[in-house]
């Protein structure tokens, strides 16, 4: 379930990053259209992509449960962090991604 | 004519949302603590120990338990402990006249000793769960109105979602500090974002209830016999009748071995014993709905209790039945691993925060009108009052319902209803409170209190238990420490909330006004 986590966190936070305003507040500047089009398909690559670790180790009725439970939780992380600790909020996904080969090595 | 559609949704989303809100709130979040049902009973039973997992001598243990003290009974029950319920519970019922039913009767009993552990009487978590639903109403009451609940909450879902068309483009926005703004968007985030959560509970609950909101199609299939129907869903209802000729009930051992190869390993939830010392002694075996998403109430293995003769296995569901399974696993989370668990509990809250919010952001655009003469009519003090009294004071409810556990004599009479008592009361009297206290200065004062009940139950539990944080933790016994751990962090959040409430509350009249011209702009 955690690589399932950082995968849609990550996801999210991309898709957050491909919106003008996001953008401007995280990254103070306005993205060009391809780095917002970027943004927007590998927010929903790596949100696709979440699916293959939680139901590889839970199995598909199981896994696709907790890979719901992931994607809500991991959006409402985002949302609830983004007005208080934005750098954070933008390091966590960083550091997530970084973390993901370790994760999916422990778990898968 | 779009214009005209969507305003009015908007209406019925804001109407139904009040009329109900508050029932819905109080429906959620006493839904959302059933989540952790068994851990609340284990809380408010601390006598009942915990001991490693032994399946088959804790069945051996509750057969010569019961045996020994309802030889006669009509049906057994036997629960065995899982690992987040340590008590091995075995139940009775009286054998009565034929047509009438007996008196059940419930025991924990040590699965090392084979002693009923003499624990205090408590509704435990049970009581959240069948709050959620009945309502503490008499019987089909109280679930009709939870129903209508929960149709009127999946209309309001509905309705929100085409009111607030703007919740998929603003996905990631909440701006904290600005008023009514932040409600809304507060309101819009839990909304949008756990979405999927608020859908599936809502439908899944009309699901559950479905035989009894819509019978027509049971009616059409099967007639006036509706048992019929029943007995085909829950074979488990259908047993052979006792024929009055003693004989000797086989040991449950290896009855509950030859089940579990037949689920390829899988979990033994309960065991019922129908007309246990007959010839025709019936054993069924149950599968733990802990092992799949899906609920089949059909899964369970019959035997002959006095030959130990296999009778059927049963199971294997149709198409429609493996979805309404579904819904009804889905709704439950009885397969929920811990972490999973801790998920749906945090869906939950955030399902009660969205209808808070909701009843909050209701008022606030009404008392801005009135903010200048600073009179308010009765009809928006009342929603107020029931504003207060419905969120603050339930909080202040189930911290009492705690402490009553922990405070009332164990040999008090009918002690679990007097746990009750004392959670409706407190509810009574924070009503009480709220039509006396105004505004901020009620919210303030409730919140403290139930920061104050809460907070302090860890040392509460220190107190009266050795069971403080200090032996659980040491113990490994999570759900005593993550009880006790919880609680103290909601009372942290909930004195942080009122703490907050309190310092906006100074510079009123400035921060109002602010708001109100703040609100006029964006109108514009």
């Amino acid at each position: 379930m955690l690589l399932a986590l950082l995968l849609c966190y990550a996801g999210f936070t991309a898709l957050c990053l491909s919106t003008d305003r996001h953008h401007g507040e995280l990254l103070r500047s306005k993205p060009s259209p391809q780095r917002r089009l970027g943004w927007r398909a590998s927010g929903w690559l790596l949100l696709l992509g979440s699916i293959w670790p939680a139901v590889a180790v839970a199995g598909w009725s199981q896994g696709l449960v907790e890979w719901c439970a992931v994607l809500m939780l991991s959006a409402l992380l985002l949302v609830l962090l983004l007005p208080y600790l934005p750098r954070l909020a933008l390091s966590l996904a960083g550091a997530g991604l970084l973390a993901s080969p370790v994760a999916a090595f422990v778990t898968l | 004519m779009k214009e005209g559609f969507r305003q009015a949704m908007a209406w019925l989303h804001t109407w139904v949302g009040l009329i109900f809100g508050w029932l819905l709130f109080a429906i959620f979040l006493t839904g959302t603590l059933a989540y952790f049902k068994d851990e609340i009973t284990h809380w408010m039973q601390p006598e009942v120990q915990a001991h490693p997992l032994d399946d088959a001598r804790s069945l051996t243990v509750a057969q010569a338990y019961l045996q020994q003290h309802a030889p006669d009974a009509a049906r057994w029950f036997i629960t065995l402990p899982n690992s987040r319920d340590p008590g091995l519970s075995v139940m009775w019922q009286d054998k009565l006249d034929p047509g009438k039913r007996g008196n059940f009767v419930q025991k924990v009993v040590d699965p090392v000793s084979g002693e009923a552990v003499l624990a205090r009487d408590s509704k435990g978590g049970e009581f959240f769960y069948r709050f959620h639903f009945q309502l503490q109403m008499p019987h089909p009451w109280g679930r009709w109105l939870s129903t209508l609940a929960a149709m009127v909450m999946f209309v309001a879902l509905i309705t929100g979602i085409i009111t607030h068309k703007k919740i998929f483009k603003d996905f990631f926005t909440f701006r904290p500090r600005k008023g009514q703004r932040s409600w809304l968007d507060g309101h819009n985030a839990v909304g949008v974002l756990v979405l999927p959560f608020h859908l599936m509970i809502t439908y899944s609950s009309l699901v559950i209830f479905m035989s009894m909101v819509m019978p027509a199609p049971i009616m059409a299939s099967y007639g006036a016999d509706t048992r019929a129907f029943f007995s085909e869903m829950f074979p488990a209802t259908d047993n052979a009748p006792a024929l009055g000729q003693p004989a000797p009930l086989q040991s449950l051992v290896p009855m509950y071995t030859q089940a579990r190869a037949q689920w390829a390993g899988g979990q033994v939830g309960r065991l019922a014993v129908n007309n246990p010392g007959d010839v025709n002694a019936s054993v069924n075996i149950f599968r733990a709905g802990s092992d799949r998403v899906a609920q089949d109430f059909g899964s369970m293995v019959s035997f002959n209790g006095a030959t130990g003769e296999l009778l059927r296995v049963g199971g294997g569901q149709s198409l429609p039945a493996l979805i309404g399974g579904t819904f009804y696993g889905l709704h439950m989370g009885h397969f929920a691993t811990p972490v999973l668990r801790w998920l749906y509990f945090i869906c939950g809250l955030a399902g009660t925060a969205m209808i808070g919010t909701g009843l909050v952001m209701w008022l606030g655009k009404r008392q801005l009108k009135h903010a200048r003469t600073g009179v308010m009519p009765y009809e928006l003090r009342l929603v107020e009052t029931l504003n207060i009294a419905s969120m603050s004071g339930l909080l202040i409810a189930i911290g009492a319902f705690f402490w009553a556990n922990r405070l009332l004599p164990a040999s008090f009479a009918e002690r679990s209803d007097w746990e009750v008592q004392a959670f409706f009361i407190a509810w009574g009297l924070s009503l009480l409170h709220a039509a006396l206290r105004r505004g901020r200065r009620g919210w303030i004062e409730q919140l403290s209190c139930a920061a104050l009940l809460l907070g302090a139950v860890p040392l509460l539990n220190a107190i009266t238990t050795e069971q403080h944080l200090g032996v659980s933790l040491a113990r490994g016994d999570w759900a005593m420490a993550g009880f006790d751990l919880t609680c103290l962090g909601s009372g942290v959040f909930l004195a942080w909330a009122a703490w907050k409430m309190r310092c906006r509350m100074a510079p009123q009249p400035t921060a109002e006004r602010a708001l109100g011209l703040n609100l006029t702009r964006e109108a514009r």
